[in-house]
């Protein structure tokens, strides 16, 4: 695995400032652009190619996630974040050195993160969600895991399996009247 | 990972969306517009207010029609259209759509602007309670915060 974005500028298909069904509380997400695994039936397959979408640099996502307030961490998925773990670490090292925890959705398991890079990111995340998307093993009920293969690995003494909301969908409508859907929908739960 | 899907934004506005089907190279006096719905062919039994009439245009296997509803203008056609059309037609129309609008907004007057506000607001609290409605069909409960101009609303899965 290696870092395709440029190394000092993450690659970012999008971000939401604040969101409850991205990890526990309310958080920062950022998607980052880019993914190699590209589950079939991947809620993103957008976030699949690697051509650069936003640039941006670590002090300047850190900037936005510093002006949101209420907020107690950030969430990084994807796309892959592994895949830009040695973007991604300046930025994991100014939340954690902020108290602010990190959660990550991963496509690999924890056993295949053993690049130095993804090592060292490893090392700031509380809360690591990983494994492929196996569509014959979808199942919505799960807590942050869209298939039942998919792993909860806390990394840190700050969350544990009693911090984890139920399964939850967030409908976010701007004032054009554009609806995002973020969490772990089901088909009938997105409108037609 | 956890999903982020991005719905079109609402079309609401008839002279836009009709200005966009012609932007699209369909002839204005093709477009068919009905203040009341009308049956259309080839769709099951849908009606729609603005119709592309496959006689008229000629390489249609079904009418093509867009359904006025209170959450905007709803697309009816077929797949095979689609493809006929090439697949992201409905992305085509959409994004012709956002022009016309915006070039729409840039010269409107005050008194329109304000209309298509209000207009707006009104889509949006008919999206509010069609998710309301979907959510309580579910079992879920939904917590509303409202925050810089924007609406978000959490669906949590009820235990009881």
């Amino acid at each position: 695995m290696s870092a395709r974005a440029t190394p000092e500028l993450i690659n970012v298909a999008r971000f939401v400032a604040r969101s409850a069904v991205n990890g526990p509380e309310e958080r920062f997400v950022i998607w980052v652009q880019g993914c190699g695994l590209r589950c079939p039936g991947c809620w993103n397959p957008d976030t699949f190619t690697f051509a650069p979408r936003q640039l941006l640099g670590a002090d300047e996502l850190f900037a936005l996630i510093r002006s949101t307030p209420g907020i107690s961490g950030v969430t990084f998925t994807g796309g892959e974040p592994f895949a830009q773990a040695a973007a991604l670490l300046p930025l994991a090292r100014l939340i954690r050195e902020a108290e602010m925890s990190l959660v990550v959705f991963t496509g690999y398991e924890l056993a295949e993160l053993r690049s130095r890079a993804a090592r060292a990111l490893l090392g700031e995340i509380d809360l690591l969600i990983s494994g492929r998307y196996v569509e014959s093993e979808r199942d919505l009920s799960l807590q942050l895991r869209g298939s039942a293969n998919q792993q909860l690995h806390f990394l840190t003494q700050r969350y544990g399996p009693q911090d984890l909301a139920p399964p939850a969908v967030e409908f976010h409508i701007d004032a054009t009247g554009q609806i995002a859907v973020t969490g772990f929908p089901t088909d009938e739960m997105i409108p037609a | 990972m956890s999903a982020y899907i991005t719905l079109a934004t609402p079309m609401i506005d008839t002279e836009c969306l009709i200005a966009a089907l012609v932007d699209l190279g369909f002839r204005k006096a093709d477009i068919e517009h009905h203040a009341q719905p009308v049956a259309i062919v080839g769709y099951g039994m849908q009606s729609a207010n603005i119709v592309l009439r496959r006689a008229q245009v000629g390489t249609l296997i079904s009418d093509v029609g867009f359904l006025r509803t209170q959450t905007g203008y709803r697309a009816l056609i077929s797949d095979d259209d689609q493809r006929r059309f090439g697949g992201n037609w409905l992305e085509r129309v959409q994004a012709a759509y956002d022009a016309r609008l915006r070039e729409k907004e840039a010269r409107m007057a005050e008194e329109e602007r304000r209309r298509v506000e209000e207009q707006r607001r009104q889509v949006i609290e008919a999206q509010r309670q069609s998710i309301h409605e979907r959510a309580r069909k579910l079992g879920y409960r939904v917590d509303e915060k409202r925050e810089a101009g924007k609406l978000r609303m959490v669906l949590v899965k009820r235990s009881y």
